[in-house]
């Protein structure tokens, strides 16, 4: 695994050589001569996030409408609309992201999803006896789903007219993935059904809960550590211990919101004999304690991941909070509930705003570290041909 | 000639250079810091329009040419021709106004008549036996797994119970698929069941429940209803493309708030069931009465399996799978009157 080769250098600037570069300078090149910045000189790029509610619900209604009337197949139209949407309202240092996808692998990758979920489902409810196969089959596919979707979203996803790229093989994804052999064990255990025997189950899902994090780190440094932008590999450095705290303390606000809510219920038992109402208001702190774990996880987690990634000359600084992310979780539930749905549009937007106004980029170095160089080229002829295996498999 | 502002990017790095273009008939000048380019109008390439963001014209050449969006624009070539009209809608609020009528009205539409209609209907067309293996597997499953045990209720009364079932089923379209099982179920308490396929399950409490053969003979008969009436392979249609579409109306929102999309699903699926339940016990009401029972048994024995567990229904009645007790008995003794 060739990672780690891409941290910032300061060591060596970048120069722009007019003789070495090409016969006469591009416009790029007389650019950067003239406009060349200080090395070592640190700046904020400025990432945000400009989508409007009201433009949106029109794109989400339309595109739902035609969904819907089409018996599904426009939903990789709609897709596309909504990802250009997101990404094209989304602006670094003044230029807004592009997103590239075409519908039709879109549609195609849609396709198999279906099929798939269709042999899960009719052997889950009708051919019981096929269940493990199919379990085994999706334990094999899985780690080639993970490396296509995110191939798929690398290369459909521009900056300022360079592709990233995404080069994890499915067999670095299947190392990656069932590295401690705990993911096959669990899959034979539902093969030959092991459960039955409770002392060993519990024992693995202990062993397992505590190797998740660790887990998590490896498949995180997978997918950035192989996506590249202007030929310069993300670089991530977080370790599993600092996924495990994530996890541990969410773990405790869940533990927290049970005890108190378990004390408390007792409490009232002793007073009164509803315990029909009790148990049913019972679930009411108990699912606020869930949102919070929850919102937690996402938070820090998030946090962690990118405070922890370089890509070149860049680096990022996310400070997303769980108190936050909760209020966010628990307003866009209640208000796209009382709007019927109506409402879902404006809280993608006010969530999408929230994530980019808690995310900064700072770029330590020269931009023109990154090169786009000879791969578009390429890429165009990649893109031309059709290729059954480019599909979106990404839901 | 119209000339246009902007940002050119050539690919090579990611630094934004500003730069103009001109057009002149089907000529197109681009200006770039210190350097131009010439390019004829229809090999330029012109991403689709999308909110009032900046457009991106790709160049022959591999650059590319970032500016405001401008009406000039469209009479270039695209790069995406088929999401022009998509744009289009996508800016009129009389056609967003439209979009939420139509999409209102095909899903209740299809949520209280599409939906069961089309269900009954390829139900109708599918054959029980299709279903046969399945009622199996779940009849060893719940055996293997420790849910049933063998029956304990003598031979008589088994006797007495499966004759009366024999003459229940004995004029029905699907007479030849029926299988009556005794078990004993602890966990589970007095309760039947119609598995898929024809295989009606009932459990020694609710034959000791009953006080009267006659409530045996009701409660079969509902599970007969279930039989008959395909509820088993209705619901899976019913229930399933109501997860899909509620899943594709709802994808946006998934992500963002962990309730909204269970919710609906639930209370979707559950309003089917209560559906089901009801039509069973018509259907039963009515087969009673032709064999010359009478359904008021079937009122006094759902009164006292209500009574066993009194406070759990009314608060839960929205997300029940089966509908309010006093609700089925009202009907059972309205159908004993008739």
């Amino acid at each position: 695994m060739a990672v780690c080769s891409c941290g910032y250098d300061a060591s060596r600037p970048f120069k722009v050589d007019p003789q070495e570069a090409k016969e006469s300078p591009g416009p790029i090149e007389t650019f950067l001569l003239r406009n060349k910045e200080m090395p070592g000189q640190q700046r904020e790029l400025a990432l945000k996030f400009r989508g409007s509610a009201s433009e949106y619900f029109r794109i989400w209604i339309v595109n739902l409408c035609l969904t819907l009337l089409t018996l599904g197949i426009f939903s990789a139209w709609a897709k596309v609309r909504k990802k250009r949407y997101f990404y094209s309202h989304t602006t670094l240092d003044g230029t807004p992201f592009q997103y590239l996808g075409q519908p039709v692998p879109i549609l195609k990758g849609r396709v198999i999803a279906a099929a798939a979920f269709l042999v899960y489902y009719a052997s889950n409810h009708f051919f019981t006896s096929l269940l493990p196969y199919v379990f085994g089959a999706g334990a094999v596919l899985a780690p080639w789903v993970i490396v296509r979707s995110a191939a798929f979203n690398a290369r459909y996803s521009a900056f300022r007219n360079m592709t990233f790229h995404f080069d994890g093989g499915y067999a670095d994804a299947l190392k990656e993935i069932y590295v401690w052999g705990l993911i096959p064990f669990f899959v034979l255990g539902t093969m030959f059904n092991w459960w039955g025997k409770y002392a060993v189950a519990a024992v693995l899902v202990i062993v397992f809960s505590f190797a998740f994090p660790w887990w998590i780190k490896r498949l995180k440094n997978f997918l950035i550590g192989h996506t590249s932008y202007g030929g310069r590999n993300g670089a991530f450095s977080a370790t599993g211990g600092q996924f495990f705290k994530v996890y541990f303390i969410s773990g405790l606000i869940m533990a927290a919101f049970l005890i108190s809510t378990g004390l408390l219920a007792a409490m009232l038992l002793a007073f009164t004999k509803k315990s029909q109402l009790i148990a049913l208001l019972a679930l009411v702190p108990i699912y606020a304690g869930y949102v919070l774990a929850f919102a937690y996880v996402q938070a820090h987690s998030s946090n962690v991941v990118w405070n922890h990634t370089r890509l070149g000359p860049l680096r990022f600084q996310s400070t997303l909070l769980g108190r936050g992310m909760a209020k966010l979780y628990v307003t866009n539930a209640l208000s796209i509930i009382a709007s019927l749905g109506l409402l879902i549009p404006w809280a993608v937007m006010r969530t999408l705003k929230y994530r980019a106004d808690n995310l900064r980029v700072l770029q330590e170095g020269e931009l023109a570290e990154f090169q786009g160089s000879d791969l578009l080229a390429v890429e165009a002829i990649g893109a031309e041909t059709v290729d059954f295996f480019d599909v979106d498999l990404s839901l | 000639m119209i000339t246009i502002e902007g940002h050119y990017y050539d690919g090579r790095w990611p630094i934004a250079v500003p730069a103009t273009m001109e057009f002149t008939g089907q000529d197109a000048l681009l200006t770039a810091n210190l350097t131009s380019g010439r390019y004829a109008v229809d090999t330029l390439k012109v991403s689709p329009r999308i909110g009032k963001t900046d457009r991106f014209i790709a160049l022959p050449s591999g650059g590319q040419f970032q500016c405001a969006d401008h009406a000039f624009l469209e009479s270039l070539p695209q790069a995406s021709p088929s999401e022009g009209p998509v744009a289009w809608l996508e800016e009129r609020w009389g056609v967003a106004l439209a979009g939420v009528a139509i999409v209102a009205c095909m899903l209740l539409a299809g949520y209280f008549f599409g939906l069961p209609a089309a269900a009954e209907r390829i139900a109708a067309r599918i054959p029980i036996e299709t279903e046969q293996t399945l009622g199996k597997q779940a009849l060893a499953w719940l055996d293997e797994q420790g849910w049933f045990t063998p029956t304990n209720l003598d031979k008589n009364t088994q006797k007495g119970i499966q004759d009366g079932f024999d003459r229940l089923r004995s004029e029905l379209p699907l007479k030849n698929h029926y299988q009556l099982e005794f078990r004993a179920a602890g966990a589970i308490g007095a309760n039947a069941f119609a598995l898929p396929g024809g295989t009606i399950v009932i459990t020694d409490d609710m034959v000791k429940a009953a006080e009267s053969p006659d409530e045996v003979q009701a409660v079969l008969a509902h599970e007969i209803g279930h039989v008959e009436l395909r509820h088993t392979l209705r619901s899976v249609l019913q229930n399933s493309v109501t997860a899909v579409v509620v899943a594709t109306v709802t994808a946006d929102a998934a992500s963002l708030s962990v309730a909204v999309a269970g919710l609906p699903v639930l209370v979707a699926q559950t309003k089917y069931s209560r559906e089901f339940e009801a039509a069973a016990d018509a259907f039963a009401f009515r087969l009673l009465k032709q064999k010359g029972h009478s359904p008021a048994a079937f009122a006094s024995l759902m009164e006292r399996l209500a009574k066993q567990h009194e406070q759990e229904e009314r608060a839960f009645a929205y997300v029940s799978s089966h509908p309010v007790t006093a609700e089925r008995v009202k009907r059972a003794r309205a159908a004993a009157k008739e």
